[in-house]
């Protein structure tokens, strides 16, 4: 036996023995409705998993203090398959545990299908969807889980246009519901900045497998910036081969997390400057108790997911709201009303950035998290930070 | 013109390597495999794993992945499509096992590879360019060059072996083929075993251009039944055929319609519908197969 | 109709309206409302594929009215301000109208041909439901309000859902009732004269038309009630999701509703029922194994239709008379 190995077990039947000798930890059950098997596991996987990593480490550290008692984190989770009807029967699955805090749906539809489940179950909710509507008045429920397209988008674009000179812009998305979504308010963000838009009619179905007559056309109206609409990191690698490799040589962008090892096999050195959205874990930022996740996490799943530095937030949020206001245990209103004030250190970050809920200027009301915008730079098979811009 | 006459073809080598092993399948057996898809990206994923996490050279991770898939097709088709075929009052009902079939390997494609994207780094560097006219890296010419090679081995395979005439006998006309001494259970474990190796095959190839996840699966089998519809269920010259066509008419159809965006699929499917309506057994299929 | 299956009919209403309810009142799992719902609309639309297995056609395309029969619902209800229940009907007849012009040239094609060309039609619906203006994209229709109440002079015959202190059971008792009537009009079709003559289709298409069926007429009527019910189990559904997507009904739905009808045995009426049920509840039945849901429910599927290969019905403990079909149906072929 190692002597790691060694620590560890010595720690784990210390942990047992601690549990064992003191009043068992009540049970807090936190909900996942997402994609887990299928075309987009990944997805909800990265997303299970974060919660999976965080949840067990606070229970090996003794459990999560909320008022006066502390709980054991159990995540519940479902996987709906990407299907909205699947979606719903989730939700429904999470009242009958008694559950008020469910992270997810991963797409657009699944997010529209549960809310009214959510709503008339006292459930809140922080999907990875980004329609408007969602999270605006009369929705009271749902918490957009990470910086939508339309925040994000805008700064990239804003950034580039100053600092590269960009002046010709072009969209290309997959022809599905977000995907196309998230191409149309790209549009509408890049010519309110006044850039000209070249091409936004390209679309690909999500199963191609070769890129290059998909991207030939809107390589012709030589853009200075292409931008990957809502890609999914399966295609992102094999859209930037092909661009390349046709002579591209302009920049490109998306505004969804990517993961560098999957960029890294898929495009090698053709995807170095490849700028894309994720949390905070370039090492400048990181903090320690990021770098621990991240450990935790491999050491669990195998491999680590960059798409989880921006998905480890919701339920981060979720447990220091709880922790600011006991009384939302009980009553999703109890929560609703911590969210306009509430406010804590980021753990994950360096420096003095908070936890607090935004999204004033995109829905009316404080329905998303705030998780740091960090635009990154895909370099020789890690992500360099490019900026990093807030969200309001 | 010559790129997208290039990409057309490129992409219909690959498309008519896939068919290949599907329409091999239905003519054998009658069983419109769902599972092909999956088969693929199986055979994806064992190249990966030979390759990237063990460091072995590209071909052995091709052999490999036709080796594994070889396997799985033999143990399928004896364990599963046999007693079902026998047993079931209408042979439709092997689609409900394909179907089941399709959604196991689904399930330990994602135990056993996980959920990400998967890529072996590029097998050679370096972009052929004529004159802006043509590019073309050179790893897909090469993949294209060797789809099209084991396309014609395959076909040499069929012609003039003896395990190619005897499964020719059987897709022509099983009754008669048993009635001339052709071991029915022997060839039939070998053809399905053949087409869920090139199914393993082209995993392994396309690994290194495209890459591969576990939600290729589904839409790959959609693809290749769109293709053998085109050419003809069941026959291989269609199949290669209806590769190839299809391949063309992403090409061209992607250019052609750029400009009308999100419609561009929505013509190439509502016209493969009219095709088919006009001309019911595909190219060169036999009628009602 | 005999005293018993007349009894039996009895018996199963009372269950699935009465005994259903009870029981989750009495075991507090309300969560099983919806699945039973969705069980329900599920194999309504199934119905329909199991149809066009009656006249020798696999059907993967269900999907397609399905999805479409949501989005005429949506609109009529979002744009026009139409009362829901007017615009289900309407669903269904605008899929079997549909589905008249899609059948004409499509019906001609025989097996895997029709199946195939079935399964691009989904794909085809979908495409066309986030290029068309009127489906408002990519976008979906959202936040549909829930059904209104109907009164026919001045009696409620069914009450506003929103005044409801439990939309979920009205939801449960609107599909299941939807449910038994699609199954008595299939039942009631199978066993007519119509029935039989699309019994003749499934076996031999040529000798039927040479004693004088007109089998294209034949074939554009089943499938044009087939389609009927995938419109009205498309409609029904948005009901309760209030929302809809191009994606809410896709080829994976297609499949499925196919497998149902294997799984649940081709030879039965009640089988696509018997499939839906066992084929969506039991991966909900699954949702505790974690990670390994899928492989165990793909197991299970596998291991079924090894044991039956002919649907769970052909265990023969249902109905002696379902087995004399049976057997009269095998020296036909």
């Amino acid at each position: 036996m190692s002597r790691r190995s060694f620590i560890t077990a010595a720690a784990v039947a210390a942990c047992c023995f601690s549990t064992g000798s003191f009043a068992a930890n009540d049970t807090l059950k936190i909900g996942f409705v997402g994609v887990t098997s299928g075309p987009a596991a990944a997805w909800g996987i990265s997303n299970q998993r974060s919660m999976e990593t965080r949840a067990e480490w606070i229970n090996e550290t003794g459990g999560y203090s909320i008022g006066d008692k502390t709980y054991d984190i159990e995540i519940v989770a479902f996987d709906d398959q990407k299907d909205p009807k699947r979606a719903i029967a989730g939700m429904e699955k999470m009242a009958q545990e008694g559950i008020h805090y469910v992270v997810g749906p991963n797409v657009d539809d699944g997010a529209a299908a549960v809310r009214p489940v959510a709503e008339k179950n006292g459930i809140m909710y922080f999907p990875y969807a980004f329609p408007k509507e969602l999270y605006s008045a009369p929705a009271s429920n749902a918490v957009l889980g990470m910086v939508a397209n339309y925040q994000s988008g805008p700064a990239i674009y804003k950034h580039l246009m100053e600092n590269e000179g960009v002046k010709k812009i072009a969209f290309v998305a997959s022809n599905e519901s977000d995907p196309l979504s998230q191409r149309d308010s790209g549009v509408e963000a890049a010519k309110a900045l006044g850039l000209e838009v070249v091409s936004d009619s390209v679309t690909y179905q999500v199963d191609t497998t070769d890129f290059t007559p998909v991207i030939l056309p809107v390589l012709k109206k030589q853009p200075d910036l292409l931008v990957l609409s809502g890609v999914s990191p399966a295609n992102a690698p094999q859209l930037i081969r092909s661009a390349r490799e046709l002579g591209y040589t302009g920049l490109m962008s998306t505004e969804t997390a990517q993961d560098a090892i999957v960029l890294q096999e898929g495009a090698g050195d053709l995807a170095n400057g490849f700028i894309s959205v994720g949390g905070a874990s370039t090492p400048e930022l990181a903090s320690d108790m990021m770098r621990e996740f991240v450990d935790r996490y491999t050491k669990m799943f195998g491999e680590y997911n960059d798409e989880s530095n921006t998905k480890v937030y919701a339920l981060e949020y979720i447990l220091e709201t709880l922790k600011a206001n006991p009384d939302g245990l009980e009553s999703v209103e109890a929560f609703q009303a911590t969210m306009d004030s509430f406010e804590a250190p980021n753990p994950y970050m360096v420096g003095d950035e908070k936890l607090r809920y935004v999204g004033m200027s995109s829905f009316g009301q404080k329905r998303q998290v705030a998780v740091p915008l960090v635009v990154n730079v895909f370099q020789d098979g890690v992500f360099e930070t490019m900026f990093v811009a807030e969200v309001d | 013109m010559e790129q997208i006459l290039a990409n057309g073809l490129y992409l219909g080598a690959q498309y008519a390597l896939i068919a290949l092993g599907l329409t091999l399948i239905f003519s054998l057996m009658n069983v419109l495999n769902f599972a092909h898809g999956q088969m693929y990206v199986f055979g994806g994923f064992v190249t990966y794993t030979v390759v990237v996490q063990f460091g072995l050279p590209f071909i052995v991770g091709l052999i490999a992945s036709a080796v594994t898939l070889a396997i799985i097709g033999a143990l399928i088709e004896q364990y599963l499509f046999r007693p079902v075929i026998r047993k079931s009052q209408r042979e439709e009902s092997t689609m409900l096992l394909a179907a089941g079939i399709a959604f196991f390997l689904d399930a330990v494609i994602l135990l056993l590879f996980g959920e990400k994207q998967r890529g072996v780094p590029k097998i050679v560097d370096g972009v052929f360019n004529w004159d802006f006219r043509i590019i073309m890296p050179y790893d897909r010419i090469l993949i294209c060059g060797l789809a099209i090679a084991l396309i014609a081995s395959f076909i040499l395979f069929m012609q003039y072996s003896k395990a190619g005439r005897a499964m020719r006998a059987l897709a022509q006309d099983r009754v008669a083929a048993q009635l001339m001494g052709v071991d029915v259970n022997r060839y039939s474990m070998l053809g399905f075993a053949l087409g869920a190796m090139l199914a393993g095959v082209v995993g392994g190839l396309l690994v290194t251009i495209t890459g591969i996840n576990l939600g290729m699966g589904g839409p790959t089998s959609i693809k290749a039944f769109l293709m053998i519809m085109i050419g003809g269920a069941g026959v291989i010259s269609g199949a290669i055929a209806g590769g190839f066509i299809l391949g063309m008419m992403e090409s061209v159809g992607l250019t052609a319609l750029s400009a009308y965006g999100d419609i561009t699929y929505l013509v190439i499917f509502a016209s493969l519908m009219v095709f088919l309506a006009i001309r019911p057994q595909g190219l060169m299929g036999k009628p009602w197969g | 109709m005999n005293i018993r299956s007349l009894l039996a009919v009895i018996v199963f209403i009372i269950v699935v309206l009465v005994a259903v309810p009870v029981l989750i009142a009495k075991s507090g799992r309300w969560d099983f409302y919806y699945t039973l719902t969705s069980v329900a609309l599920l194999s309504i639309a199934s119905a329909g594929v199991w149809f066009t297995f009656y006249i020798g056609r696999i059907n993967i395309g269900q999907g397609a009215y399905a999805l479409a029969g949501g989005y005429v619902s949506a609109v009529l209800v979002m744009k026009a301000d139409m009362n829901f229940w007017l615009t289900l009907p309407l669903a269904g007849i605008f899929c079997a109208v549909l589905s008249v012009f899609i059948g004409m040239p499509i019906l001609r094609l025989r097996g895997v041909y029709f199946a195939m060309v079935t399964l691009i039609l989904t794909e085809v619906m979908r495409l066309a439901a986030l290029a068309l203006p009127v489906t408002n994209g990519a976008k979906g229709i959202t936040s549909i309000p829930l059904p209104g109440a109907v009164s026919i002079g001045g009696v409620t015959l069914l009450p506003d859902f929103n005044t409801l202190e439990n939309p979920k059971l009205a939801f449960y008792l609107v599909s299941a009732t939807l449910m038994i009537i699609c199954y008595g009009v299939l039942w009631r079709i199978v066993n007519s004269r119509l029935g039989h003559l699309c019994r003749s289709l499934q076996q031999n298409e040529e000798l039927a038309a040479s004693i004088g069926v007109n089998i294209s007429w034949l074939r554009v009527l089943a499938y044009s009630i087939s389609s009927f019910f995938g419109g009205i189990a498309g409609a029904m559904f948005i009901a309760v999701s209030q929302s809809i997507y191009p994606s809410s009904f896709q080829v994976a739905d297609s499949v499925n509703f196919m497998l149902n009808c294997f799984l649940g045995g081709l030879g039965y009426v009640f089988g696509p029922m018997l499939g839906t049920l066992v084929l969506y509840f039991g991966w909900d039945l699954l949702f505790s194994t974690g990670k390994y849901q899928l492989l165990i429910y793909s197991s299970m599927i596998i291991l079924l239709i090894l044991l039956l290969p002919n649907g769970i019905l052909s265990l023969g403990l249902f109905n002696r008379k379902i087995k004399a079909d049976k057997h009269r149906d095998q020296e036909g072929q």
